[in-house]
């Protein structure tokens, strides 16, 4: 007997016509919903992210069926992802179904689901459902019974676990009715390829046929409507994020991460700078909200949440989309309120988890920029001054701008001012400048760099702030207006290539600046000296001083400029044993400083470095290794209120580097 | 209702100071320059009464001094101010209290200003002089080193900063004169629309010579870095080397341990 299934078999070919007019309303339900929620996503202003198409399509079809952004964190990921395609595969089966039924008999006569095919078709599907069932079963007692920390449950959550388990359900059931009468009786050997469906047809073997028949009748018009109740459920509920999250892939950024929109000084016609409401956002931040599955990855990431700060950046997205939807005119920065805009570090862990594609980062900085541009508001009194600095002296310190190169005296580094041939512009840095922990960082390098025969010169006391801190706390203007006069300094120069020791100003003048006419090669220290030694132009003594030491990624390194090895292959070069910390690369936990909080004081909480050096703690490596000012000046703060004083030394990479120069 | 606010750009605290040439001033290479502090509390204290007052008082800024003293006023002019006041004068810092006062007080005689106000001192020259020898020459009220202020129906009432942490409140009548002291509130950052507007804000500049006919009551007779009478030391290092330092230095250069 050949191995295939009668199709509408006891519903008969009577329900095809109301079936295809039924699922045709529930898809005229679920197209209407998404309508609906168009005009929200269009308060927003114009933004192009059909751009680049093929791409965005790449992205789009490559994440959908991957589900790598999804499956990468494993807790909750993924079962969803199993869940995922257990469920794609019995839609992709219904879909066959539906071909063969009503194209490909009557249109073409031919029985694709026979023979050997419908065997496997029918074990594939079985063990989808299986796998769907049991997925949704594990993620159901996930969310409802061990409730993981900061997981909300909504009302929405119990009625979609419910229908997509009756849906299951009533799919095995009527299955399995449909194989007592007919598999079971007739094909034997056809229903072990349905091993899921043979259970459940076992349940019905002690009725007589007419009942069964009945039973199934009901079962599959009770199907039918769960399945068109889901259709019509989705754009309602929380169920929208398969479309919304999956299209969020299209509409994902495709400039370098970390571009922030370089807001025209010259237009005069501006009235708003930053975002007030809703309005002031692109409709992709209003979409992103619809896109948000609160899966809270970026939450359990947030140092600001970790450490007691009211921010989430899951709450902030969520806030923006209740404003949209729920009243778009209101303040939208008092609703997100002051204190949790301030609390951001602009880490950007959120964003790089985050398996919806949101933005969360440029949103802050969007309302940042409204307190700050609009309001000349500040997170405290000491970042005011601190601004106030910066536009005086060009450093946030206030100290006197004509001794920004005194760190270099006695060094072989040549000032640009001199007329000098130098290989390579040093672009030091507030910090590296002034800050006398940092100027070792400065000196450190220099001494690296003669060692490899490579001439340095600096703008001395002609450099400015880059600009960064102001930026990333909103101030645009004072932003552009350092960053203008450092582009103009360095163009004047004929400068060749920069390097930088602070992955901000590395971030800044090799990224921002692009957008206010800088375009020269910006490198950061760690990979231009990890080139050095790779060239054999220096060489470390690794034998003779081997050191135990943990890795600290700075957010804007690592995370906004994926250089995780190069730093890492340099310290074991020079003798490092490295132990991982519990949080590293991709996953790294900020030090606290980024997004100018540098220039703050930590007021709530506790703080973020010495969360930071707990975890350094942990790995039980005496010595923790940055490459960052901010991040330098964050731990050796941390170490000192945090009790670590002789327990843990942080040093930045440069340092180490400088002290095992072979032949120096 | 008119309001001055006399303004001065004075060299930020923190630069490298260095004797002219002449020795009576400082060189002005490698200097950062930004608005006297206490005239910003000034400028935000008639930027309030502007606003208390339904945006009614026009609000004058001014500031003697060469071309750069412009940046001082625009930034006035974006906390709120209307209009800009340049007394164009490369040689300011070379006149006295008494002549800075007199080019105010010519500017202000015939504008018929209802309220001005000045920062208590400058932070480079620091004579407290030129506010009130300005109310004294315009005949106007005068109250010094406000730390409150208050006015209503034509009557200031200003809170002052006496010694010793006590306050003192006063009444004045307009014409009036005061000048601002730290507390008195927090200057506003200008934000960026305001900005923009300053830059569309009227500045008038005067030459000097049309408002100084006074010469100096006082000269300046010589400007120098105090005598080093030896600073202080910091040690640093190992403890038990820096007991012994310690030791060392007390028994030399002190008699404690005599």
């Amino acid at each position: 007997m050949e191995a295939t299934r009668e199709i509408y078999w006891n519903v008969g070919h009577g329900v095809v016509i109301p079936m295809y007019l039924l699922a045709l309303a529930a898809f005229a339900v679920l197209v209407r919903g998404f309508l609906q929620r168009l005009p929200v996503y269009r308060l927003g202003k114009p933004l192009d992210r059909f751009d680049r198409y093929d791409e965005r399509v790449k992205r789009l079809i490559g994440g959908l069926f991957s589900q790598e952004k999804v499956s990468r964190v494993r807790d909750g990921g993924v079962p969803h992802a199993l869940f995922f395609w257990g469920f794609l595969t019995l839609f992709a089966g219904t879909v066959m179904v539906m071909l063969q039924a009503d194209f490909l008999t009557p249109l073409l006569h031919v029985n694709l689901l026979s023979g050997e095919f419908y065997k496997a078709y029918s074990l594939v599907l079985d063990a989808a459902g299986l796998v769907a069932t049991l997925m949704l079963a594990g993620l159901f007692i996930r969310r409802f019974a061990m409730k993981p920390e900061g997981l909300e449950i909504v009302d929405d959550d119990i009625r979609i676990h419910t229908i997509l388990f009756a849906i299951l359900i009533t799919g095995f059931l009527l299955e399995g009715a449909r194989m007592a009468v007919t598999e079971l009786q007739q094909n034997p050997d056809l229903a072990r390829f349905s091993p899921v469906g043979l259970l459940a047809a076992r349940l019905f073997t002690s009725y007589d046929n007419p009942s069964i028949m009945a039973a199934h009748k009901v079962l599959w018009w009770l199907h039918f409507a769960l399945v068109l109740g889901f259709f019509c459920m989705i754009p309602y509920s929380k169920l929208r994020h398969i479309f919304t999250t999956s299209i969020n892939a299209f509409f994902a950024p495709l400039e370098p991460k970390g571009a922030i929109a370089t807001i025209n000084m010259e237009d005069e016609s501006a009235e708003q700078f930053g975002a007030a409401k809703v309005t002031d956002l692109a409709w992709k931040d209003i979409f992103d909200a619809d896109a948000c599955t609160s899966c809270k990855r970026c939450q359990d990431r947030c140092p600001a949440y970790a450490t007691g700060k009211p921010l989430s950046p899951m709450k902030v997205v969520q806030q923006i989309g209740e404003v949209a939807f729920g009243k778009p005119g209101a303040d939208l920065c008092a609703t997100v309120t002051d204190e949790v805009l301030w609390a951001c570090t602009t880490c950007r862990a959120c964003q790089e988890i985050c398996p919806a594609d949101i933005e969360h980062v440029n949103k802050i900085l969007e309302m940042r920029r409204n307190l700050t541009l609009m309001e000349g508001a500040f997170p405290g009194d000491e970042v005011r001054t601190a601004t106030g600095n910066t536009e005086v002296n060009g450093n946030p310190f206030g100290l006197a701008y004509a001794g920004r190169g005194e760190w270099a005296e006695g060094l072989p580094v040549s000032l640009m001012e001199s007329g000098a041939e130098v290989d390579i512009l040093y672009f030091v840095g507030c910090y590296a400048s002034f800050d006398k922990r940092n100027r070792e960082v400065a000196r450190n390098f220099v001494r690296i760099c003669n060692a490899a025969g490579v001439r340095v010169g600096i703008l001395g006391k002609e450099e400015k702030c880059c600009g960064e801190p102001v930026r990333k706390l909103g101030n645009e203007y004072l932003y552009q207006m350092v960053a203008q006069e450092n582009i103009e300094l360095i163009k004047a120069y004929g400068i060749k290539k920069i390097v930088t020791t602070c992955p901000h100003c590395f971030n800044t003048l090799g990224r921002d600046y692009r957008d206010l006419g800088l375009d020269l090669p910006v490198e950061h220290y760690t990979t231009f000296v990890h080139n050095l030694l790779n060239k054999g132009v220096i060489k470390l003594r690794a034998e003779a001083e081997p050191f135990a030491f943990t890795y600290h990624d700075s957010c804007y390194i690592g995370r906004y400029m994926d250089i995780l090895d190069q730093p890492r292959s340099l310290l074991q070069a020079a003798g490092g044993r490295l132990t991982e910390m519990a949080k590293s690369g991709y996953e790294s936990f900020c030090c606290g400083a980024g997004g100018g909080l540098i220039l703050a004081e930590e007021k709530t909480g506790t703080k973020i470095s010495e969360a930071r050096l707990t975890m350094v703690k942990e790995t039980g490596a005496p010595l923790l290794v940055s490459n960052c000012p901010f991040c330098l000046t964050m731990f050796e703060d941390g170490i000192k209120t945090g009790g670590h004083e002789g327990e843990i030394m942080v040093r930045d990479l440069a340092e180490i580097v400088a002290e095992r120069l072979e032949g120096v | 209702m008119k309001i001055l606010v006399c303004i001065k750009q004075v060299p930020d605290m923190e630069s490298r100071f260095k004797a002219n040439s002449q020795g009576v001033w400082f060189e002005e290479t490698d200097l950062a320059f930004r608005m006297n502090e206490y005239d910003e509390y000034a400028v935000e204290q008639a930027v309030q009464l502007k606003e208390q007052l339904g945006d009614a008082p026009e609000v004058t800024v001014l500031s003697i001094g060469p071309d750069r003293v412009v940046e001082a006023i625009k930034k006035a002019l974006a906390m709120g101010c209307d209009r800009g006041v340049h007394v164009q004068d490369p040689a300011a810092a070379t006149r006295d209290p008494w002549q800075i006062a007199s080019i105010i007080a010519s500017h202000a005689g015939d504008k018929g200003y209802d309220l001005i106000l000045t920062g208590m001192q400058s932070q480079d020259r620091g004579s407290a002089q030129v506010g009130v020898t300005v109310a004294e020459e315009l005949g106007y009220a005068c109250a010094t080193t406000l730390v409150g202020f208050a006015f209503s129906d034509g009557t200031v009432t200003a809170k002052r900063e006496l010694e010793g942490g006590i306050k003192g409140v006063v009444r004045l009548r307009t014409p009036a004169l005061v000048t601002c002291q730290l507390g008195l509130n927090v200057p506003r950052y200008p934000t960026l629309p305001n900005i923009m507007k300053a830059k569309k804000k009227e500045i008038q500049t005067i030459a000097v010579a049309e408002l100084l006919k006074e010469e100096p009551l006082a000269t300046t007779v010589s400007f120098h870095p105090p005598a080093r009478k030896g600073g202080g030391i910091v040690l640093e290092g190992d403890v038990g080397v820096l007991v012994d330092q310690l030791l060392g230095i007390l028994k030399d250069k002190t008699a404690v341990l005599r």
